[in-house]
């Protein structure tokens, strides 16, 4: 068991924290919220920067990682709140790499920042166990689907639709006109969009095992997001109540605030572990379903409780929209009912309820 | 960052539920069950003579205290194992006491005490508590006045666990009432059978019974002082660092779900495939998964030689709040058969051990460090919030 990040993994998350607090003021999210759109300035960075290419082969000009390193560039653009596909790329991405074959030009588009692929899975049913979208025999794709993340600023959906074989991945390039994306609004301010598919031509990418595949990785990831939402709001929470002073003592001093420090405090800590280990076991090739299934209920289940914590100890100052502690709250929830709730995940716990507990 | 366990410990694992099922037997689980952890009785001298032979007991001690200078990553995977198989692995003697007296005792009381402790004829109970000194132990009164030849011991304990089944209580006195009140605290060590000393029964809601142990001018020679007058904060405060891992186990929170699993799959199918039970029974899983993240957390801290009082306190809130909270869905789901307890034989589910654990949830949350303590700990020590 080794918990910490080698060297190599840790010069990366500081270097990604430091260039992202440079490139990231707050001002610029508040902005592209304001604007309903993708933070494109960022997002040219990172694929200039050589990140997206993290867990790719060298020969791809990847930096040789894993979903580690995916996960922990994930946690640190998330830690800015910026509106970029992160999860929705890395996941898309992966999944055509290492599930897919005949995408190595999208692919080296994608990472060289040309193009953004983006997966097409819920449906208005919002569900991950069947789908209705059809392909027919040439690739043809018909129906809707919902909740599509940065649909819009995609060149590219993968979306998973059903041809004679069950579920599976087709390629569509979202510029044709058969591909009509209408935004919807959410509570987490990010761009999303319900999308027609009316006679779109799709490349067909892979079968089931890549559609599980993608929705394994991008849970686990989504989890990353999650946690860099839960880390963002306890460091603020912890400073805040430092300084902040009432019956002439900082706030921090009072056991009840203390209390609910530590609470948040190991949400954190156990988060953070079930995250990390899921990506890594993913990676492995060894993690269950069930036990991405339980990372992501967990994270799911705490967010709230450490976000709305985090507003009580802040009062007035932490409920108005200056103050950044908003970005991680409605973030952080609107996440946590992304690629399985609490419920739907538990529902995936509850089928392996006799297979005996691990404990060690 | 690696998330699995190097063979070397997944064999040790093996290793040892080998030994467990050897020893396991109906017969042991009845004297501890009717010992209730004070150690002695045939079997369970036999099962601590083959624990020590294999030398797990010390295996991550220091090779100057006689250990092997085992990796504690070893002891972890001990604990876990044992308490999965709900064995017995060391009490305090073992922890406790022995350690501390090979830190900090003589020459001639290492000679006097330990080979007593590791062949089981010494066994002690542990005196530090008194009625007006729980949390906030230095508040201690019992007093220790200085006369020819050693000390008389004036005063009363209270939760002093196993008094009555040991030979020797680890007793702390005070021996100076000026200055700070942790700065005139002193450890001795006491026959239990000295004249003076009088035992009195506490049943506890758990069915465990502690004792009241109340001295009455009771002596204790020179000899039996341990460390420096009046240098015994140190003593009670330190403790083996390996020791701190598996304080809070995952061990035996999973074994009571597969136990009330087991039990539903033989005794109530129907409910088993109900999908609100099933839902519990998930959440349950989960909750298992955190907690098990906080315990495995601190105990790599540990195995680093690094030390990190917040990940400490957080596995051992969780581990203690878990407890309560699985025993008590798992009598929502069993209903009534969830109060039967292991005297109603046949019809209890898993002999009672549902009932039994909740029971026994509110002294892990309070004691060894109340959590309401713990969480401040976490708060300055790990997060640093201001005091
Ligand atoms: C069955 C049993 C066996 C025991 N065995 C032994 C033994 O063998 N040897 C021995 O020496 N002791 C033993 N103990 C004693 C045990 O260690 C104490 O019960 C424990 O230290 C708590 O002390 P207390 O019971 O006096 O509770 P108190 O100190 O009165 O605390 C009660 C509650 O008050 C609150 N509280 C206290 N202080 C604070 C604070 N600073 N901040 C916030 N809240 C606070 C907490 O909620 C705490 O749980 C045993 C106890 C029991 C019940």
């Amino acid at each position: 068991m080794e918990l910490d990040l080698t060297e190599t993994q840790e010069l990366l998350r500081d270097t990604l924290r430091g260039f992202l607090e440079a490139e990231v003021p707050f001002s610029q999210v508040r902005e592209c919220e304001i604007e309903k759109k993708t933070d494109t300035r960022l997002w040219a960075q990172l694929a200039e920067q050589g990140y997206l290419g993290l867990p790719f082969p060298s020969e791809m000009a990847g930096g040789d990682g894993g979903l580690v390193e995916a996960g922990l560039l994930v946690e640190e653009v998330s830690r800015r709140a910026a509106l970029v596909p992160i999860v929705e790329v890395m996941a898309a991405s992966l999944t055509l790499k290492r599930k897919c074959s005949g995408a190595t030009q999208l692919l080296e588009s994608v990472l060289s920042g040309s193009a953004i692929v983006v997966p097409a899975v819920l449906e208005a049913n919002d569900s991950f166990e069947s789908f209705a979208l059809e392909a027919d025999a040439e690739g043809v794709l018909r129906g809707e689907k919902f909740f599509v993340d940065y649909a819009e600023a995609a060149s590219h959906h993968l979306v998973v639709a059903r041809d004679a074989k069950g579920p599976a991945l087709y390629l569509v390039d979202s510029a044709a006109p058969a591909v009509k994306c209408e935004p919807i609004e959410t509570m987490g301010r990010t761009p999303q969009s319900r999308v027609r598919y009316d006679g779109a031509a799709g490349t067909r990418a892979g079968g089931a095992d890549a559609v599980d595949y993608l929705i394994q990785i991008a849970r686990a990831l989504t989890c990353a997001q999650i946690l860099a939402c839960m880390d963002s709001s306890l460091e603020q929470t912890v400073a805040y109540t430092n300084v902040r002073e009432q019956f002439g003592r900082p706030l921090a001093t009072f056991q009840a605030v203390q209390h609910h420090g530590a609470n948040m405090g190991m949400h954190c800590e156990s988060s953070r572990f079930l995250t990390y280990e899921a990506l890594d076991c993913l990676e492995r090739g060894d993690a269950t379903e069930e036990q991405v299934a339980i990372a992501k209920a967990s994270l799911s289940r705490a967010i709230p409780d450490v976000v709305m914590t985090g507003h009580q100890l802040h009062g007035g100052q932490g409920y108005i929209e200056e103050n950044d502690l908003y970005f991680f709250t409605i973030r952080g929830k609107d996440r946590a009912l992304a690629w399985g709730t609490a419920e739907e995940c538990l529902e995936i716990v509850a089928r392996s309820a006799e297979e005996k507990s691990r404990w060690l | 960052m690696e998330f699995r366990w190097e063979p070397e410990y997944l064999a040790f694992r093996d290793e040892i539920e080998v030994f467990i099922h050897e020893w396991r037997t109906p017969e042991l689980l009845k004297e501890q069950r009717e010992r209730e952890g004070a150690g002695g009785g045939p079997i369970l001298t036999r099962y601590y003579e083959a624990l020590q032979e294999k030398g797990w007991m010390r295996m991550c001690w220091p090779p100057e205290l006689g250990g092997q200078g085992l990796n504690p990553t070893y002891r972890f995977i001990m604990v876990e194992t044992m308490e999965y198989w709900q064995m017995p692995y060391g009490n305090l003697t073992y922890t406790s006491v022995a350690p501390a007296l090979a830190v900090h005792g003589n020459e001639e009381q290492k000679k006097r005490f330990l080979p007593g402790i590791w062949n089981g004829d010494f066994t002690f109970a542990i005196g530090y508590s008194e009625p007006n000194a729980g949390t906030d132990l230095a508040a201690l009164r019992t007093r220790a006045e200085k006369v020819e030849g050693g000390w008389i011991v004036q005063g009363q304990k209270i939760w002093t666990s196993l008094a009555e089944q040991s030979t020797h209580i680890w007793l702390a006195v005070r021996t100076d009432t000026e200055g700070p009140k942790h700065a005139g605290i002193s450890l001795m060590i006491v026959e239990t059978k000295t004249e003076g000393i009088t035992i009195r029964p506490l049943p506890t809601l758990s069915g465990f019974v502690t004792y009241e142990t109340f001295y009455d001018n009771v002596f204790i020679p020179d000899e039996n002082l341990i460390g420096p007058l009046n240098g015994g904060w140190n003593i009670i405060m330190h403790a083996l660092n390996h020791e701190r891992v598996g304080l809070s186990p995952t061990g035996n929170l999973a074994r009571n779900y597969d136990l009330l699993v087991d039990h539903l799959k033989n005794k109530a199918p129907e409910k088993l495939a109900d999908p609100v039970v099933r839902n519990r029974l998930a959440e349950m899983r989960m909750e298992l998964q955190r907690h098990r993240a906080l315990a495995i957390r601190n105990a790599v801290t540990i195995a680093k030689d690094d030390v990190s009082p917040g990940q400490a306190s957080m596995a051992k809130i969780s581990g203690s709040e878990l407890r309560y909270r699985m025993t008590n869905m798992a009598m929502d789901l069993l209903g009534r058969t969830g109060s039967l307890t292991a005297e109603a034989g046949e019809l209890a589910a898993s002999e009672g051990r549902q009932q039994g654990n909740w029971r026994s949830s509110p002294i892990l949350r309070f004691g060894g460090g109340t959590n309401e303590v713990q969480r401040s700990i976490i708060a300055a020590r790990h997060l640093g919030m201001s005091r």
